[in-house]
């Protein structure tokens, strides 16, 4: 009975010792790997192009007969194989052990920094050429400004790769009016009043169910999704997370400002009133999501473009209810805003080792942002993608049995948006979100530090993850402890490496202004 | 047999508390399988408690007709059961030599195999190890890097070397060579022993994910926990991305709950199973003295 | 092998190689008896050399400026200036510290806990009930960090069961949570309850071995059940305590990354930023794999070290695990 287990068994140990000694020598990638492009190029016409992208969520992965594959091939001569990382999966890491196993895709949405591991490893194909000859879309959609943060993140200024660009701001403070009706107030125009406004939302029921329940503003674990509230002090926040922004004519770090003590300040005495949710910090992302649903929250800061399921849930317990977007409350002595990043995240860079394909990877990418091909990225296939619903395209929801199709424009401007809230909103909900994003986008200003590289936070990771600012910030917030802790905070910030990183993020805002 | 007081107490109490406490595992399930049939509105304002509210079946018919996923439970079904089989094999083979005084390296083998459990290699080169030998992409790479589990292998051990010699001797005599007195003597002898690393080797190859990550490419051989995570993580950003416009009776919160049950089920019924083992005094308790 | 033997064996009267000579015939012997022995280890000898030492040769990147793009063949050795960046760190001790209480914590009550488990489990006459009660107490081994970290975070919410039932008397809700107090009993507890009864799988089946004619016996000379406990019960889990014991200690300083991460909120950095949170900021986020894998090491070898002496100790009563 164990015979021919133990036997096949055996052949693979085997083999596995013998193979020892080729992996001592095989951590190295100095040999060459026999070039990929030989077989294709010359028998074919069309090249396949290896393409990385992470978080391509349910489907399968299409193969060569996938109609999406061969349209785009006809248009392009390019035939994209998809790899992407297994669900779960850490998308950093697995493009480390891609760059370990010397085993890089032809193009690659990088992640969690690692393209600036391929910059300063001599990775990175340089682009600057080769943009405006392949890839004539690109090149001339991006703004120049976007191109222009790019270079400065490179310490040759060279362009490695091509930014991700998003030209609306996809954030926005919202209120529900149905309660501002009820109490009786206009939406607020300064911090004073917001916060009458919310001392009526928590004393004068206003979701109408008999009970002091109301949570008058509420936000995120970690501080997450409360940035209306610091935004009001002008402090530059990204989902709780403080960025870098001009303060008194130089760049700074929003956490350590005379602005973000305001900001706390104010925070503090909200909490204290049990006008902040108490439970804020301790909001996990469904638990925040189900107080919204359930018409317990009356002001909060989200995504409008995702506002449509909470809206539904909504209407079951309040058929009245109705969300505008919230300008910001004027603070005295102080110049509020919607923080906005809209340029100089990578979005596509090419390795050195696929010099060789670059031509074909750039007409790929290009396909997809010239905008005649706009319907086919949006809609792909019949029967894949979409289906057609009374004379009219719908999109299909992915589905682990259908093939993923492969989309690499991300470039947002206010027409995308608006293409977009038509097609996922429906017909009644579309003018609430289409406002929601007006008054938004009248508040938004691009911050100074849009498209900083991560490099600048290189030996310092407490400071690149915020555990210093996120632990005074929460324990000043519920009152542990007294609101001058927050001098103690610079102090220990800066000693923490804050000043170092400051330094280097002058040096890149100085190169970026030139 | 008279019972006192103090025995009828304990047992009462004991009852109570064991009762009570089992009561408190069990709830979560049941409130997953509450949400997995409740609408998602409901699902995701939570006002779902232990009942489904606005019942409907709709998460379940969605992921029971998706192919993909019963690929993936092929998958996870196949490489559990070959996996425990080979790893009970190598398991047994390595135990037996470690827990018998005669073989005379037993106790620097020892020591290097727990160095091994103590310190972990590094991602990387183990990446490059699997990659060399040629498993990517294969099955193999699921079971083969986690083929013998030393907490597992000791327990075997452990359990081997409390048989006692004098059977060893008697059935030397008898005209068994080693590997009749393992598979004659001690494997019958160890049936509760060999139930329990089996379960362990069993769940923790139904639980295969990091392996999974690491080494298998191809969306077709990924194994149910795998497949899982594309329902549990979806980020909000990308949520806004896809969102679509259509009525439907489930979204991720419920598919969600519903394929953790879908992966959970199946392992946990192994063990119910297995536990006719466990009775009391069975094989090895007759033998010894 | 037989030459080489006939070679050193006959006349040699110089002591040294005399006694090498027999240590090297002692083994010999024992591999020509007892050859299957070898033969049977040989498949584990061979997976530990190819899947455990090879890939931990690898550990040599502590000792380097480690680049992924280079490899470990041409990436500059740095000495120990990956440890001092650790030992240097500011807020090291604390984590430090937070790790070895919380890990003293789980020691001292998560270990005894399946063991007690197991013995009330033991006491359980009707077979139908002990089988679905066991079955019952294994189901949150299956239920990830993710999902117990939300049910642990809704428990003690303000509308959560605890603070529902300190209304009922009364008391002011407790935002158990962001109160650092609490959190490690919450560690504790939340781990006992998720894997108690996965851990009493092992000690039932240890009883399982115990011959019912000692229980017999036992009654016959009028031991009640708590005797019968500690003179019989006991003694015969025993060994498995003690492997499971030293097990654990060898891993002293391992304290699970998903749970802590789960559970942890900025409010408790102070007492729950543990060395695995660190790691995860400085090497997920940061890629910094010589760093973390010097970590790694540190911690291997505060494990080791400790799994040395109590083994030590252990061999003085039972066997150890070598």
């Amino acid at each position: 009975m164990m015979k021919p287990v133990f036997g096949k068994s055996a052949r693979i140990f085997v083999l596995a010792s013998l193979l020892v000694v080729s992996i001592l020598s095989g951590c190295s990638n100095n040999g060459e790997k026999p070039a990929a492009s030989a077989d294709g190029t010359d028998k074919n016409e069309s090249v396949t192009v290896k393409v990385f992208k992470s978080h391509m969520g349910v489907g399968t992965i299409p193969d060569n007969d996938n109609e999406h594959v061969k349209y785009v091939e006809e248009k392009t001569g390019v035939v994209y194989e998809l790899v992407t990382t297994a669900p779960g999966s850490e998308p950093t890491e697995f493009l480390n052990l891609m760059i370990a196993s010397d085993d890089l895709p032809d193009i690659l949405r990088p992640i969690g920094g690692i393209e600036q591991t391929l910059i300063k490893q001599g990775g990175a194909l340089a682009l600057d050429d080769l943009l405006p000859k392949y890839a004539p879309n690109v090149w001339e959609n991006i703004p120049e400004e976007a191109w222009d943060i790019v270079r400065s993140a490179s310490p040759d200024g060279h362009i490695y790769y091509v930014p991700k660009v998003f030209l609306v701001p996809e954030r926005a403070p919202m209120i529900r009016q149905d309660w501002l009706d009820k109490v009786g107030l206009p939406v607020p125009k300064t911090t004073e009043e917001y916060k009458e406004v919310l001392l009526a939302f928590r004393d004068k029921d206003p979701n109408g169910n008999g009970k002091a329940d109301e949570l008058p503003t509420s936000g995120r674990e970690f501080g997450k999704w409360m940035d209306h509230l610091f935004g009001m002090y002008g402090v530059a926040m990204w989902e709780g997370v403080p960025e870098w922004d001009s303060y008194e004519g130089e760049i700074q770090y929003a956490g350590v400002t005379k602005n973000m003590k305001a900001a706390i300040a104010y925070i503090r005495e909200l909490y204290e009133e049990k006008l902040l949710d108490n439970e804020t910090f301790l909001n996990k992302g469904d638990v925040w999501q189900a107080k919204i649903n359930n018409n317990l929250v009356g002001s909060w800061y989200h995504l409008p473009a995702n506002l449509r399921d909470r809206y539904t849930a909504m209407l079951k317990g309040a058929p009245d209810a109705y969300v505008v977007g919230m300008p910001m409350p004027k603070a005295e002595g102080y110049e509020g805003f919607v923080t906005q990043k809209s340029m100089g995240e990578p979005e596509w860079m090419i390795p050195t080792v696929a010099k060789d394909k670059a031509e074909y990877s750039l007409k790929l990418l290009d396909f997809f942002y010239d905008q005649s091909n706009d319907e086919f990225i949006r809609f792909g296939i019949e029967g894949q993608q979409h289906e057609v619903v009374n004379g009219k395209k719908v999109v299909l929801p992915p589905e682990d049995s259908r093939p993923i199709a492969l989309g690499m424009r991300n470039l947002t401007t206010k027409e995308d948006m608006d293409v977009r809230i038509k097609e996922t909103i429906p017909e009644d909900m579309q003018k609430m979100v289409q406002d929601v994003f007006a008054v938004s986008s009248a508040d938004a200003r691009r911050i100074a530090g849009d498209g900083l590289p991560n490099t600048v936070y290189e030996g310092f990771p407490d400071i690149q993850s915020h555990k210093l600012f996120q632990e005074y910030l929460t324990k000043i917030v519920i009152g542990e402890w007294p609101l001058e802790k927050f001098d103690e905070f610079i102090d220990r910030w800066n000693k923490a490496g804050g000043e170092a990183v400051t330094k280097r993020v002058q040096e890149w805002y100085a190169k970026v202004k030139n | 047999m008279r019972k006192t007081t103090g025995d009828q107490l304990f047992q009462f109490f004991n009852y109570a508390f064991l009762i009570a406490a089992a009561a408190t595992m069990l709830l979560p399930l049941l409130q997953l399988l509450a949400v997995s049939f409740s609408s998602p509105v409901a699902a995701d304002s939570k006002m779902v408690f232990l009942f489904p509210v606005e019942f409907t079946t709709a998460s379940w018919s969605h992921i029971l007709q998706n192919t993909g996923l019963w690929k993936s439970f092929g998958i996870t079904v196949y490489i559990t059961v070959a996996g425990t089989f080979l790893s009970m094999l190598f398991s047994v083979l390595t135990a037996y030599p470690l827990s018998h005084q005669q073989f005379l390296i037993r106790k620097p083998i020892m020591l290097g195999i727990i160095i091994t459990m103590i310190f972990n290699a590094p991602m990387i080169p183990f990446f490059l190890t699997v990659r060399e030998l040629g498993m990517m992409n294969s099955l193999w790479s699921l079971i083969l890097p986690g083929a013998i589990g030393t907490f597992n292998m000791i327990i075997i051990r452990t359990f081997f070397s409390g048989i006692p010699k004098e059977l060893d001797d008697s059935a030397r005599i008898d005209g068994c060579n080693e590997a009749g007195i393992l598979f004659r003597i001690y494997l019958p002898l160890s049936k509760p022993v060999m139930a329990t690393v089996s379960l362990f080797y069993a769940v923790g190859y139904w639980n295969t994910f990091q392996r999974a990550v690491l080494f298998i490419r191809d969306p077709e051989k990924w194994p149910l926990q795998t497949k899982l995570r594309a329902y549990l993580t979806s980020p909000e950003e990308l949520a806004a991305v896809n969102l679509v416009l259509g009525d439907y009776d489930f979204n991720t919160t419920t598919l969600k709950a519903a394929t953790i049950l879908f992966a959970t089920i199946p392992i946990v019924l192994v063990y119910p199973y297995l536990q006719k083992y466990f009775v009391k005094g069975s094989m090895l308790g007759s033998l010894k003295e | 092998m037989a030459n080489a033997q006939d070679h050193l064996e006959p006349g040699s009267t110089r002591i040294p190689i005399g006694r090498f000579n027999l240590m090297e015939n002692r083994y010999l012997v024992n591999m020509r008896k007892y050859w299957m022995l070898y033969v049977m280890i040989l498949p584990g000898i061979i997976y530990y050399l190819v899947f455990k030492y090879l890939p931990l040769a690898g550990s040599v990147i502590a000792f380097q400026d480690y680049q992924i793009f280079k490899g470990m063949l041409s990436s500059s050795w740095v000495g120990f200036a990956n440890f001092k960046f650790i030992f240097t760190y500011e807020d090291f001790y604390l984590v430090l510290r937070n790790t070895a209480t919380i890990a003293l914590y789980q020691l001292v009550f998560g270990f005894p806990a399946p063991i007690i488990l197991a013995l009330l489990f033991n006491e359980v006459r009707l077979m139908l009930a002990k089988r679905v009660m066991q079955s019952l107490f294994y189901l949150p081994h299956f239920l990830s960090w993710v999902v117990v970290g939300g049910i642990v975070f809704e428990l003690l919410s303000s509308q959560g069961v605890i603070n529902m039932v300190r209304g009922w008397f009364g008391h002011e809700t407790i935002l158990f949570m962001q109160e650092q107090q609490y959190f490690r009993t919450i560690v504790v507890i939340s781990g006992i309850w998720k894997d108690v009864g996965w851990g009493t799988i092992i000690y039932l089946a240890a009883i399982a071995g115990i011959n019912p004619s000692l229980y017999e016996a036992a009654v016959m000379d009028g031991a009640n059940r708590w005797k019968q406990t500690i003179h019989i019960t006991l003694p015969t889990m025993f060994p498995t305590i003690l492997v499971l014991f030293l097990l654990n200690i060898g891993n002293f300083l391992e304290l699970g990354f998903d749970q802590i991460y789960n559970l942890l909120t900025p409010m408790t950095y102070s007492v729950g930023d543990i060395i695995e949170t660190y790691v995860y900021r400085a090497g997920v986020l940061q890629g910094q794999y010589s760093v973390t894998t010097a970590i790694g090491l540190f911690q291997s070898v505060i494990g080791f070290m400790l799994l040395w002496i109590f083994n030590r100790m252990a061999r003085k009563t039972e066997q150890g695990l070598w």
